[in-house]
């Protein structure tokens, strides 16, 4: 933005001013404007200390000063800064009887002072003198519009709603002007006072002016109640004297010849009077304040009657009972409501469709079956209105969409309605005894017939996507993308019968039926031809046409249209077509990375409404990784796969993973090399930068396997038959993973996966793979273990890589000397893995010692047998989840054994509540971390995959909480919100603009700083579109999914960790933000325990002391470390990095009361 | 609700701009965006053809009218079919005052008298007057229906 302020210095005021004659005036003054803006650049921030506020306005007056010398030097008609303007007008408002003066005032002051945001109060006086003695209609315009602005100045460092260049904040520059300082306080009274004079007086002469009087009052801030209660009486006022007439109002294009005198002034304080009511915060339970709004549906100016109506409409929305009371018969035919349909005015005609829509869905109405059916009958007509606007919306508002808030029952409601339901026009005596209106009678003689709803709307969108208007085909694929929802819902409940054929006679609906009159009428359409008859015949052309307006040359439309395929698609239905679509779009570079997005939370969507669709919409969403990796926000991606593969079923699972995983099949993409690709499952990675962000993508895809393998494969230790080792060791490698593929093909595809990628693929893919790995080699059962024992042992020896390397092309990089350079990394798994296998074997040569004796085992050796059970669960802990409570590291046999003990000794088998793991929140699964919360309340139960499938079908929100930022985009998507401000893709554009316009007059000091905060808000602001594209960010966010278990830390396994602390407090980004690039920046600086500066933030943010109990003896290895005896009481007081920071009740042999413990040794 | 009303000239340099419920910190960042689907789409588009855009569930329509584009942004009832008529409403009267779809230079000679029509057509937010006869006599102080 700076730069572009040197590229140019043109402002808006000196194109304004620039003519020939005055270039250097006007070049100079611009430079005077600009510092000049220095004052007024105090906008919007807080305003700096005094001293220098004061320093500024002497620069201010004095710059000013100068530049009107100046100016009158060079030029004295032409005053061009502010200051001028405002000398000039105070000195035409003198001389405003003169002809001369009003002229120079409407042809140049004014106008250019329009340029402002606003004008300062002193300006006020002046301003209200010309109100007072000035006649000149164009001059009093003028007054009326600057009062306005000064009302409407909130006197927040003057910006105010309308725009401008900005001013400076008037009262605080006034405040230290000590001279003559002239404060809104002082001015806007006086202005209130003139204006309410003015618009509450009779002359018919000035009713003109008593208009813009009251339009100008409407625009002081409603934040104060006495401005209100003025307006209201005002407006009341009014109302009183012109809303009660019996008069019949006269249609819309005949209002403006005809009538007398009278009732047109009435007619025009009636728009000004209910415009101003518009603009009044909306009263539901004030019955006057209802009665004058629908008394103005009867009024004669259409803008009156939208208004009227937009009042209605919104009480409706909150209390339909008053509202159907209050408009009586209205809605009758030949009511004021029925004129309304052929009202010139589209936005009435919108509104009456939302009135509409919510009485007749009212659930206070339903004693009043007759108030609905009139409700919905004039709805329903509304779907022949010649205004696509009005059509569409009547459409949505059949369909049951409101305002985003609508439950899945009212959205299938709305599809039975529009399948089910007849349009059968009333025997319109509006229309008929009017006579007059013979397009419209025509009209309706023609659709007078019966028509199904269905037909008529299919109709009228197949015409609308031929349309060449673009805001048109938008707004098409828009209704088609709400038809789909609706259709969705129906599925959902299982009201959903596409096959039905178009006979009424077979419309007998098992809903409520307001139309069952209507229904009950046969149909004159012809049936049984099948085909064009049946709804899935009408949908099926329907679509032909909305795919083929995939073809316009607007990456909006376009989108638009992808997002309704993708609500239209049915999960019965093949996708391929679909799925071409989406891949030949997302190889045009067009697409902005945000509309991609939206059209990834589509997916979203389209899921929560059919978890069925799982699978399908993986399917879709793998284009995506695959093509468009660097545009895409990697969490939304995640956190589609994740939900998905949680709702794909028991028996998609399998394929939910392969369409996750797949991601890991692809060839490294090859830069340059990637011209002309019509596959799917190819790669677009053509820039450095997207091949950048598809390895942060497979990386990512890596840790969801290792994390999400054992649940999509249902193998889980503890639950595993086959007792551990034995028979399988024998067997050799070979055999070994033909028996485990045979056993479990999905974990076994899972596992050479990753085994590979444990290979290829770069350095951060290869640590992610072996993760993967070990936490699937704790989790299994056998002999996935063992086979993944195998390979990590080969691995890091690195004996077998070169065997191995030959399958996978190599990416150039240098595997390093040791083989695979991933030793260090390893070895601290296979000690693991090597202290659970001895453990196995003592318990196996225990067992077998035992039963040659006959021997009972004895207390002591129980006790020895449970210590090693818990110290490897505590080991096992540290890389992945796992349930304390089932999961068995010494096998299935020493669940028998470790049973016994703990009944002998009383110890709750529930671990999960001290498991330190859990405690932090380590688990990821959502339905392991659910499954937990659970074991909190009640003692046994562990993970029982059945009912995290329950669970999984009903996809409850709370459980989305818990989750991640792109949970929250993706719940903000649901919801339908978003009015905040895009980001622009590339700041070069923004930094390269030719000229500024406002730009140049800002401080530059403001705009510095506020470039800083846009950096700031890449980050905070989660709902930005911009910047996905930026390289940064996707490896962040990608590092969010996957931090790197430390061995040393409490929140070893990564996504938990993020979620966990989101759950605690809101987002802090920047922090994450910390600790995601640091972790990009060296994977294993997590291995050095307290490296996460930012953890311990994080932690002691959040510190309420908790009470903990030392578990086990620890004896103090440094200054800061505390000694524990176990059983001893100590308060947390917060976490760092796998430490609590603890204080004892009482100080410890060495006196010490606080200090640091190991995380583990400390139940909390 | 409408919530900006933003007149440009070719060059992206903002003629006009009114907001309505945009945070303050939010108004750069729609400027640039619309000046930006500006530079990218209005090459070479026809005089007063429409342009769509969306962001979220805020809908976008845009157009040129002369050497100016004129972008509005609006949400809920606003969706890009009645800002399609908001567009016609200002366009119409833009035209009206020029007496032609204007030049930059024409456009600015009659800076204070359009900036009169926007305020006779959205108002706060919402759309008020749409017929141009109505807007032009509103803007000279005439009552909207002539007695």
């Amino acid at each position: 933005m700076a730069s572009g302020q040197d590229s140019s210095g043109t402002t808006l005021m000196d194109l304004i001013t620039s003519d020939p004659s005055a270039t250097s005036t006007a070049g100079a003054s611009s430079q005077q404007q600009s510092s000049s803006g220095v004052g007024g650049s105090l906008l919007g921030k807080p305003v700096a200390p005094t001293a220098d506020r004061k320093s500024k306005k002497g620069t201010l007056t004095q710059i000013q000063n100068e530049t009107i010398s100046a100016a009158k030097a060079l030029n004295p008609v032409k005053p061009v800064s502010y200051a001028q303007l405002v000398r000039s007008i105070h000195e035409l408002a003198a001389t405003c009887d003169q002809k001369s003066s009003q002229r120079q005032l409407v042809n140049s002051v004014f106008p250019k002072l329009a340029v402002y945001n606003s004008v300062d109060p002193s300006v006020a006086p002046s301003l209200l003198m010309l109100h007072q003695q000035c006649e000149d209609r164009n001059v009093l315009r003028y007054v009326y519009y600057y009062l306005a602005r000064i009302l409407s100045d909130n006197g927040s460092q003057g910006l105010s709603a309308a725009g401008g260049i900005p001013t400076p904040n008037w009262d605080a520059l006034a405040d230290i002007d000590a001279v003559g300082g002239v404060t809104r306080a002082d001015v806007v009274p006086r202005i209130v006072d003139q204006l309410s004079a003015e618009s509450s007086s009779d002359d018919v002469e000035f009713h003109a002016r008593r208009l813009a009087a009251l339009k100008a009052l409407t625009s002081c801030s409603t934040s104060s109640s006495e401005m209100m209660e003025k307006l209201n009486e005002i407006v009341f006022g009014i109302l009183e004297k012109v809303a009660d007439t019996k008069q019949k109002r006269k249609k819309g294009i005949f209002t403006k010849q005809g009538g007398d005198k009278e009732s047109i002034v009435r007619g025009n304080l009636q728009y000004a009077s209910l415009s101003s009511l518009r603009r009044l915060p909306l009263d539901p339970g004030n019955q006057p304040f209802l009665h004058r709004a629908v008394q103005g549906i009867e009024f004669s100016d259409p803008v009156a009657v939208r208004h009227a109506l937009s009042i209605i409409s919104e009480i409706a929305a909150k209390d339909p009972y008053s509202v159907a009371m209050a408009l009586g018969k209205s809605a009758q035919p030949g009511g004021a409501l029925q004129d309304i349909l052929h009202l010139h005015d589209v936005l009435a005609r919108v509104y009456l469709a939302k009135l509409c829509h919510s009485i007749s869905r009212a659930r206070v109405l339903d004693q009043r079956p007759d108030i609905k059916s009139q409700y919905s009958s004039l709805l329903y007509q509304l779907l022949l209105d010649p205004s696509d606007r009005v059509c569409f919306e009547a459409i949505n508002c059949v369909l049951g969409k409101g305002d985003n808030t609508e439950s899945t029952e009212d959205r299938a409601g709305g599809w039975i309605r529009l399948t089910r339901e007849i349009l059968k026009l009333p025997e319109a005596p509006s229309v008929a005894s009017k006579g007059v209106l013979s397009k419209s009678s025509e009209k309706s003689s023609k659709a007078r017939r019966p028509q199904p709803l269905i037909k008529l709307v299919m109709r009228r969108l197949e015409s609308s996507f031929r349309s060449f208007s673009r805001p048109v085909l938008h707004a098409a694929a828009r209704v088609v993308q709400e038809m789909g929802k609706s259709r969705a819902a129906a599925f959902a409940l299982g009201a959903y019968d596409e096959g039905a054929s178009l006979n009424v006679e077979s419309l007998d609906s098992d809903l409520e039926n307001p139309m069952a009159e209507a229904t009950r009428k046969p149909n004159l359409l012809s049936n049984g031809h099948g085909g064009m008859d049946t709804i899935a015949g009408l949908l099926a052309s329907l679509m032909e046409v909305v795919r083929t307006t995939v073809a316009c040359e607007c990456v909006y439309v376009r989108a638009m249209v992808i997002k309704a395929l993708i609500w239209m698609q049915n999960p019965h239905e093949s996708f391929e077509e679909l799925k071409s679509i989406i891949a030949c779009e997302l190889s045009d570079p067009a697409w902005p990375s945000s509309l991609l997005n939206d059209v990834l939370l589509t997916l979203h969507a389209r899921f929560k409404a059919t978890p069925d669709m799982a699978v399908t919409l993986l399917e879709i969403a793998r284009i995506f990784a695959t093509k468009v990796p660097g545009k895409i926000d990697a969490d939304v991606l995640q956190l589609l796969w994740k939900t998905c593969l949680v709702g794909a079923g028991p028996d998609g699972k399998h394929t939910a993973l392969e369409a996750v995983t797949i991601v890991l099949d692809l060839p490294p993409p090859q830069p340059g090399s990637m011209s002309g690709l019509t596959s799917v499952d190819m790669v677009s990675a053509s820039d450095p930068k997207s091949a950048m962000a598809l390895q942060r993508l497979v990386q990512a895809a890596v840790w969801f396997l290792g994390e999400n393998a054992n649940y999509a494969a249902s193998e889980y230790a503890w639950e595993s038959a086959t007792p551990p080792g034995t028979a399988l060791m024998m067997l050799d490698a070979d055999k070994m993973v033909a028996a485990a593929s045979s056993r479990n093909p999905t974990l076994a595809s899972a596992l050479t996966r990753l085994q590979r990628c444990a290979f290829s693929g770069s350095w951060e893919i290869r640590i992610a793979a072996v993760q993967a790995l070990t936490t699937i080699a704790i989790r299994s059962g056998e002999p996935y273990r063992l086979q993944i024992y195998e390979f990590l042992h080969a691995l890091a020896l690195g004996g077998v890589q070169s065997n191995f390397s030959e399958l996978q092309l190599s990416n150039g990089e240098n595997q390093g000397a040791s083989g695979t350079g991933l030793g260090s990394l390893i070895i601290p798994m296979l000690k693991v893995l090597d202290e659970m296998y001895r453990a196995q074997d003592d318990l196996a040569r225990d067992i077998r010692q035992h039963d040659n004796s006959k021997q009972e085992w004895s207390d002591e050796e129980l006790k020895e047998l449970y210590e090693t059970h818990e110290r490897l669960l505590d080991f096992v802990s540290l890389f992945c989840f796992v349930p304390r409570a089932k999961y068995l590291p010494l096998g299935p046999t020493s669940a028998k054994l470790i049973e016994i003990y703990r009944n002998r000794h009383n110890i709750s088998a529930s671990g999960g509540l001290s498991d330190p793991a859990v405690a932090t929140g380590i688990s990821d699964l959502m339905y392991e971390s659910k499954e937990v919360q659970k074991e909190t309340n009640t003692v046994q139960s562990g993970i029982d995959p059945d009912l995290a499938m329950a669970w999984a079908a009903g996809l409850e929100d709370d459980v989305w909480a818990n989750n991640a930022p792109a949970v929250d985009k993706v719940k903000d998507f649901l919801a339908g919100a978003g009015t905040d401000a895009p980001d622009v893709d590339d700041e070069e554009y923004m930094n390269s603009r030719p000229s500024v316009g406002y730009d140049d007059m800002w401080a530059k000091t403001i705009l510095e700083t506020y470039d800083a905060e846009e950096d700031d808000g890449r980050y905070s602001g989660g709902s930005s579109p911009e910047s996905t594209g930026s390289v940064e960010t996707s490896i962040s966010s990608h590092f969010g999914g996957m931090n790197y278990p430390s061995l040393f830390s409490s929140k070893p396994s990564s996504h938990g960790a993020t979620q966990q602390t989101i759950r605690e407090e809101p987002p802090s980004y920047s922090t994450s933000v910390l600790q995601r690039k640091e972790s990009f920046e060296n994977p294993l600086a997590g291995r050095g325990g307290r490296s996460f500066g930012s953890h311990e933030d994080e932690d002691k943010s959040s510190g309420n002391p908790q009470s903990g109990k030392a578990l086990y003896d620890f004896t103090a290895g440094g200054d800061d470390e505390l000694n524990l005896i176990t059983g001893e009481e100590v308060e947390i007081e917060y976490e760092v990095d796998g430490w609590y920071y603890v204080k004892k009740r009482r100080p410890g042999r060495d006196g010490k009361m606080a200090g640091l413990v190991p995380v583990l040794y400390v139940s909390s | 609700m409408i919530l900006a009303v933003l007149f440009a000239n070719s060059d992206g340099n903002i003629l006009i701009e009114r907001f309505h419920g945009v945070p303050a910190e939010e108004r750069l960042h729609w400027r640039s965006f619309l000046v930006k689907l500006g530079s990218e789409n209005l090459k070479g588009s026809k005089n007063e053809e429409l342009h769509v855009a969306s962001h979220k569930s805020v809908s976008i329509v845009y157009t040129t009218i002369g050497d100016v584009c004129l972008y509005i942004v609006g949400k809920d009832e606003y969706d890009e079919l009645a800002l399609a008529e908001v567009i016609f409403a200002i366009t119409s009267a833009v035209k009206d005052v020029c007496g032609k779809p204007p030049t930059e230079r024409l456009f600015l000679d009659k800076y204070g008298r359009i900036c009169l029509c926007l305020d006779e057509i959205v108002w706060q937010g919402l759309l008020e007057n749409t017929e141009k006869d109505r807007v032009r006599r509103l803007t000279r102080l005439k009552p909207p229906v002539e007695p």
